[in-house]
């Protein structure tokens, strides 16, 4: 026998054929082809049990009953409550919140600055080091110069910094204001309260609406899409004023282009024409008896505001405007909105005061498809803090914002007065400041002055759970616990009546951070003395309960506790005459009627720049979620490039073809841009979305786009001293 | 198909009231969270951004101030073409998608796609995603997985499945109660779940007690690209000409049905 | 002369030299034969020991049916195999004195640790299974897919796949793939057959994908 060549051949031959008869190959290809099809790599959610959890969604003032579905111990899915009570709802910032909730950019452990950079500490060490800075102060007299910044003026958490900052002896609780704030001088100048409206939309068959974007974020989102659902099952009007084609709008059965500022214009001419024609008689009611300065204000809108004046500064057609005062009051049940965008920034006094009379003459308070007037409510009833000497000299030093003094009689906080306040002085008036709940670095209008403003203050304590522009510029950060993992008060409206909300924890804290409650009551019980004395619960989660009391009950099975109560039933209910006042002293000494001119130069800038909310982009202290930038059109943001929209014809005025790169100037700042050219915006009118160009958060969000406050200043309101800027005159040139 | 089934065969299908639709979005975020869909740093590149349900923007072409807008959610339209030959089913190699005669639902089988993308070619809804990456969760953002629909790998395509894994949540729960029938509420999208403005209504076409049922026989109602033959199961409603008439390529002469 | 010899020599030669052919023929068959029956499925798999051993046995005999463990949720879902949770209302402390029972009490329940289970019916992620369907609608057995495992003393060895990473039980105990009884085996084929035979037809892909 000899070995060959041929041999070997032959013993791979039958190898292989023997393999044909083997398993072998027949199993690889079925193994391997499994293989390919689970890489490794690609994650296999883990099964469990699933469960549904029912809270109260805080992340905007909106709060909404959502329920949030869960495997085992981890948040899968929010969801809508499924009831038609109990304020459910959701809108995509609520379906967000679980991406919120494991978002890479939460800080995960207190920080504490050093040189420059974060390092990790605990609880106890942060409340001990803030509180051995607070007892410096005390022991200069200083106390007055510790501020805090909160983000929300309801519910038991600002109620705990307010309370802190009194008893420590403080006046300068700030909260930042939004529309709600104007809402409420409305009625207190009209009607003696500062009641808080709510629009009955879903039973109007006629609503106007002066910029409100009521299907752009308005209000409670979930509701307002609701009530918009049934005007159209119903078949009644919606009527949208302003300068752009906002989904609001769009969804209009009639919008009405208006140069962007004169809204208050137009509803004081409606007006005008209501008296003229005295169409509000038709709504029988006892008109005389029910109001005050009726004929003074007859005579001042008869004066200054005939249509044809009107016409000709809002640029809405006399045809139109007559068209619409009588559809307005031809309808069995009208009703006017007022207060800009989504409300974010408070707004002109005196626009909103405007377009309220029309409510007045229509007679719709507290009707249904009227305006419901809410008492705020006042379940919080804590004894007062007790003060010793130092508290008692610091809390009757002036309040550094001016509010509540002088030409700011009317407002409470003025947040938007305090970086002018701090750039005129040479040191800071602010020892230390807290910020919580909110993130002003970002919000604020002029963005570069209010960092320039906060740089000056020596120590920044944030209570934020994510890492935003106003946390990173902290020196000590306590991360407050997400909404899905605490309890928490929330102040809603269920229906047309005022509710508070329980927010339940759904998960345990996923880090190492603490409730910002309990981090008041830990700082107050380490200072010792009044002020630990003015905190007597053992955390926070007693003091809730406390001032709950059977209400929780209620809120736990309910998760509302409706405030049967807290309704403004008649005319009569009002402090002052009892009637609705047109003109009295206060508003008088406001000097009605102003309204807000848009900042620059028109010769320079002859373009004027509108910001627009959006539903997909949240533009307060709660950011936007990976799924939600993903939502957004590559018509906003493409790259990290905003684009702004501009009228094809105002285009090319400037030589600016869909999409090409501008640079955009405002006297506030400059930044590259793109155009997008849109048919729904005035001509001479360019617009763009607030809630873009973060610099904080992950890398889901910063750097994409621009900040529109950083081209956009702050105008005080004269009547009221808030934030009224609409807007601010602009120039793009091609790049 | 199941000629020996018992029970009727179902059609499920959706009328959207654009009328209502705001264009908020949530449908399309309560989607990808229910669906596992993956997110990018940068999906601003709306070629590649994976969106089973996706809201477009639709404009009237004129100038202002008669410019108008409208909002359209368009999910996969689970045609049923001609007995269940819809366009993408036709054209796929490795029946990695099928036509379910039972549900009228379009599935998609990520583990059988391989990737030739025909499906893709033949969708004229633009229904279909391709994965050109592996999906990243950040971490512990892996938390947020649903175990009832498989994340997908790289290299395959994937597309809205009408939840369907909440129909099979809903038969389990059925079967459990000793049911063998689900009601109307039991099954639903997540998008038609989380519609804020109840714009999307989600049932059994061919069932009388669905909503579905008399929504879709509204004049004013119609189908996306009606005249192709796909037999989409999702109908659009809108009481403006205009946005009927985007629906399908009208010559100037043609009128919409309605 | 030299030539024939010549001749049968290389005759002889071809005769030889074909016989070796064959016989290496025969001999790459049979180690062919050898490595795809034998050897492979010991290399293909990995053998795996459970944490702790089980009685199923023991178990039922002390509570009952299958579904006193492997329960139906509310929801209709499937529990699986079961969580410490529930082995807890009975095993706060030992019951017996066997080693893994004092293994399982001290360091799971006491740590309050869940017990990595290796899952002998698991199958991939794209794979829907209702038990409810089968169990609840269809009344089938447990046995018809688990086969005799919840009458075993103890758990058998965990067989794990090198390649897929799955149990060996979804393909068979038998390489060849021939099955004697229906719980033999769990492929897709399986499934097809089955619902063949019942119902007439194997369904829509996602009857069975998701």
């Amino acid at each position: 026998m000899k070995i060959d060549r041929r041999s070997f051949l032959s013993l791979g031959a039958g190898a292989t054929a023997g393999l044909a008869f083997s398993p072998l190959p027949w199993k690889l290809m079925d193994d391997s082809s499994i293989w390919t099809q689970n890489w490794p790599w690609v994650p296999v959610p883990t099964d469990g049990e699933a469960s549904y959890v029912d809270t109260v969604c805080s992340l905007c003032p909106g709060g909404c009953g959502i329920t949030i579905r869960k495997i085992d111990d981890r948040v899968v899915k929010a969801e809508k409550k499924d009831s038609d009570n109990a304020n459910s709802g959701i809108c995509i910032l609520g379906l967000s919140s679980p991406q919120l909730l494991y978002s890479p950019s939460r800080i995960k452990t207190p920080l504490k600055k050093i040189e420059g950079k974060w390092v990790k500490i605990s609880v106890k060490e942060a409340v001990a080091e803030i509180a051995e800075k607070l007892k410096d102060l005390r022991k200069d007299k200083l106390s007055h110069t510790l501020a805090c910044i909160s983000g929300s003026s309801s519910g038991t958490v600002p109620a705990l910094f307010e309370r802190f900052l009194k008893a420590y002896g403080s006046p300068n609780f700030i909260t930042v204001p939004s529309v709600k704030d104007v809402y409420k001088l409305v009625f207190s100048l009209s009607l003696g309260s500062p009641y808080v409206p709510v629009f009955d939309i879903a039973n109007s068959d006629f609503v106007v609406s002066f910029g409100t974007g009521l299907l752009d974020g308005w209000g409670n989102p979930a509701q307002a899409f609701k009530a918009h659902s049934i005007l159209k099952d119903n078949k009644k009007k919606l009527i949208q004023i302003e300068a752009r084609l906002s989904n609001t709008a769009a969804k209009a059965d009639k919008w009405i282009p208006i140069k962007p500022g004169t809204e208050g214009v137009l509803a004081l001419g409606m007006a005008n024409i209501i008296i003229e024609k005295r169409l509000y008689l038709n709504k029988n009611i006892l008109f005389d008896s029910v109001t005050e300065g009726f004929e003074e204000f007859k005579a001042l809108v008869a004066k200054d505001y005939s249509v044809k004046a009107v016409a000709e500064i809002t640029g809405v057609k006399q045809e139109d405007i007559t068209a619409l005062v009588e559809d307005f009051m031809k309808a069995q049940s009208p009703v006017a909105l007022f207060g800009r965008g989504e409300g974010t920034i408070p707004g002109s006094l005196h626009e909103m005061m405007a377009v309220n009379f029309l409510n007045a003459l229509a007679g719709n308070f507290n009707k249904a498809g009227g305006v419901h007037l809410l008492s705020d409510n006042s379940y919080i009833n804590w004894t007062e803090p007790i003060l010793d000497d130092t508290a008692y000299y610091g809390i009757n030093k002036k309040r550094l914002d001016g509010a509540g003094d002088g030409k700011y009689f009317l407002a409470k906080h003025l947040l938007n007065r305090l970086p002018e306040v701090l750039n005129s002085s040479e040191t800071s008036p602010i020892n230390m400041l807290f910020v919580t709940d909110s993130n002003p670095f970002y919000t604020m209008a002029d963005t570069k002055l209010v960092r320039e403003a906060f740089e000056k203050i020596p120590f920044i304590v944030s209570f934020s759970s994510y890492m935003d522009e106003t946390a990173s510029m902290a020196d000590i950060i306590l991360p407050n616990h997400f909404f899905l993992e605490r309890y928490q008060d929330v102040v809603a409206t269920c229906g047309l009546k005022p509710a508070v909300g329980l927010s339940k924890p759904v998960v345990n804290p996923i880090f190492d951070t603490i409730h910002s409650g309990d981090a008041v009551i830990f700082i107050a019980k380490a200072l010792g003395g009044t002020i630990a004395e003015s905190f007597a619960w053992d955390d926070y989660k007693a003091c809730l309960d406390e001032t709950l009391e059977a209400k929780k009950d209620i809120m736990d099975k309910e998760l509302f506790w409706v405030d049967e109560s807290g309704v403004f039933n008649a005319f009569a209910d009002a402090e002052s005459s009892g009637k609705f006042e047109f003109i009295n002293d206060k508003i008088r000494q406001t000097k009605p009627y102003t309204f807000v001119e848009a900042e620059g130069e028109k010769k320079q800038y002859p373009l004027t720049l509108i910001r627009f909310d959006s539903m997909r982009i949240a533009s307060g202290y709660t950011a936007n979620s990976p799924f939600m930038t993903k939502t957004v059109a590559d018509t906003v943001i493409k790259e990290n490039d905003i684009f702004v929209e501009i009228n094809p014809k105002t285009a090319a005025e400037y030589n600016l073809t869909d999409g090409s790169k501008a640079l955009l100037t405002t006297p506030k700042g400059k930044a590259q841009v793109r155009v997008h050219l849109y048919e729904g915006i005035m001509q001479g009118i360019i617009s763009m979305p607030s809630g873009l160009g973060h610099s904080g958060y992950d890398n889901y969000l910063a750097g994409k786009g621009i900040n529109i406050n950083e081209l956009i200043g702050q105008i005080e309101d004269p009547a009221s001293g808030f934030d009224a800027a609409w807007g601010i005159r602009a120039v793009l040139v091609r790049v | 198909m199941s000629k020996g089934s018992k029970h009727k065969d179902k059609k499920f299908g959706m009328v959207i009231d654009l009328d209502k639709c705001t264009g908020c979005g949530a449908c399309m975020v309560a989607c990808m969270s229910e669906n596992n869909v993956p997110f990018k740093e940068n999906e601003s590149n709306k070629l590649d951004s994976i969106t089973w349900m996706r809201v477009y923007k639709l404009e009237n072409g004129k100038s202002f101030p008669d410019a108008d807008i409208c909002f359209l959610p368009r999910p996969c339209m689970h045609c049923e073409g001609d007995h269940g030959h819809a366009p993408c089913v036709s054209v796929c190699p490795a029946i990695a998608t099928d036509y379910d005669h039972k549900t009228g639902i379009v599935s998609q089988i990520y583990t059988r796609c391989f990737g030739c993308r025909y499906c893709m070619a033949a969708c004229p809804y633009h229904a279909r995603y391709f994965n050109w990456w592996d999906p990243v969760w950040p971490e512990g953002m892996e938390k947020l997985l649903n175990p009832n629909v498989s994340p997908r790998m790289r290299g395959v395509v994937e597309k809205c499945s009408f939840c369907h894994h909440r129909y099979q949540l809903a038969l389990d729960k059925a079967y459990a109660d000793g049911r063998d029938k689900i009601e109307e509420d039991e099954y639903q999208t997540a998008c038609t779940q989380a519609c804020p403005a109840n714009a999307i209504i989600f049932g059994d076409l061919d069932n009388k007690k669905h909503a579905v049922y008399s929504l879709k026989k509204n004049p004013n109602t119609f189908r996306l690209l009606e005249r192709l033959g796909t037999n989409p199961k999702v109908y659009y409603h809108s009481s403006r000409e205009w946005v009927r008439r985007a629906g399908d390529n009208y010559l100037k002469h043609e009128t919409t049905k309605a | 002369m030299s030539e024939t010899q010549k001749v049968s020599a290389s005759d002889n030669k071809k005769k030889d030299a074909g016989g070796t052919t064959i016989l290496f023929f025969l001999i790459g068959v049979a180690i062919s034969l050898a490595l795809g029956w034998i050897i492979f499925p010991k290399l293909l798999y990995s053998k795996k020991s459970q944490p702790i051993d089980f009685s199923h046995v023991v178990h039922s005999e002390a509570v009952g049916d299958c579904d006193s463990c492997h329960f139906f949720r509310e929801d209709g879902t499937f529990s699986g195999a079961p969580t410490l949770a529930e082995c807890i209302d009975c095993h706060e402390e030992a019951q017996g004195d066997t080693e893994d029972e004092r293994i399982f009490v001290e360091e799971y329940v006491a740590q309050n640790k869940e017990v990595p289970w290796l899952i002998y019916s698991e199958q991939p992620d794209s794979v829907f299974f209702s038990h409810a369907a089968h169990v609840k609608k269809a009344k089938m057995s447990c046995e018809s897919c688990h086969g005799e495992i919840g009458t075993s003393d103890a758990l058998p060895i965990y067989e794990e796949n090198r390649i897929t990473g799955y149990s060996r039980n979804i393909w068979g105990k038998n390489i060849a793939g021939i099955k004697k009884h229906t719980w033999d085996r769990m492929k897709m084929n399986d499934c097809g057959e089955c619902h063949e035979e019942e119902i007439g037809d194997k369904g829509s892909c996602f009857q069975c994908h998701k």
